[in-house]
C-alpha cells in the first residue's frame, strides 16, 4: 500500500480516499459542483450528497441541491478533494 | 506501420515531479506538478493552478487564476500535456506590422 502521502496515490485511489469528504467537481464547461462524495464507479460517475452547484460565467450563481445526485462522469474534467471554494485572484 | 501495443506516444514518466501544463476539452487549462498518472491519462497534479477563462469570451483566458492544490485531471478530458520548463510566452507572430504590404506566397516547384 502506498505510503500516506496523498500525492503518491493513483488517481482512482485518490478519489477513493475522498469518499465521505467534501469534493469539488469541475466540469468541462462552466459548471462546478461541491458535495460529499458517497461513491463512484469505473467511469467516474459519482454519487454526491448535499450538493451546491455553481455556474462560473455568471460570477457564481448558485443552485443548492439536497439529498443525493448521480453525476454523469462524461463531462467531468477536474476533481478537487476538500472542495473549499478558492478565491479568484 | 502501426504499433499494436496499447501505449501512449508520450511517456509521462519523464514529467513526474516536473511542472506541466494540461489543456482540457472544453477550454480549461491547468498547470501543476505532475505526481501520478495512469494508462487512461488520468493525472494527479500537485499545486494546481487553474487559468480562468474570460467571462465574455470563453476562448480567451483572463489573467485570473484559481489555486486548487492537489487535484485529479480526468483522462477523458485531457487534450494536451506539455512541460512548463522550456515553454515561454512570445510576441504574437501572426500580427502584421502596418508597413507590410500584401504578400504573395508561391509554391516552389519540386
Amino acid at each position: 500500500m502506498a505510503s500516506n502521502n496523498l500525492s503518491q496515490l493513483l488517481p482512482s485511489e485518490l478519489i477513493d480516499r475522498c469518499i465521505g469528504s467534501k469534493i469539488r467537481v469541475i466540469m468541462k464547461g462552466d459548471k462546478e459542483l461541491v458535495g460529499v462524495l458517497k461513491g463512484f464507479d469505473v467511469y467516474v460517475n459519482m454519487v454526491l450528497e448535499d450538493v451546491t452547484e455553481f455556474e462560473i460565467t455568471a460570477e457564481g450563481s448558485r443552485v443548492t441541491k439536497l439529498d443525493q445526485i448521480l453525476l454523469n462522469g462524461n463531462n467531468i474534467a477536474i476533481l478537487v478533494p476538500g472542495g473549499a471554494p478558492e478565491d479568484v485572484e | 506501420l502501426q504499433s499494436g501495443r496499447k501505449e501512449t506516444v508520450l511517456d509521462l514518466a519523464k514529467f513526474v515531479d516536473k511542472g506541466v501544463q494540461v489543456k482540457l476539452t472544453g477550454g480549461g487549462q491547468v498547470t501543476g506538478t505532475l505526481k501520478v498518472y495512469d494508462q487512461l491519462l488520468n493525472l494527479v497534479l500537485d499545486g494546481a493552478v487553474e487559468s480562468v477563462r474570460d467571462h465574455d469570451d470563453p476562448l480567451k483566458t483572463s489573467d485570473q487564476t484559481r489555486v486548487h492544490g492537489l487535484i485529479v485531471c480526468r483522462g477523458t478530458a485531457v487534450m494536451l500535456v506539455s512541460p512548463t520548463d522550456g515553454t515561454e510566452e512570445i510576441a504574437n507572430p501572426f500580427v502584421q506590422p502596418e508597413a507590410v504590404k500584401e504578400q504573395h506566397y508561391c509554391l516552389d516547384k519540386f
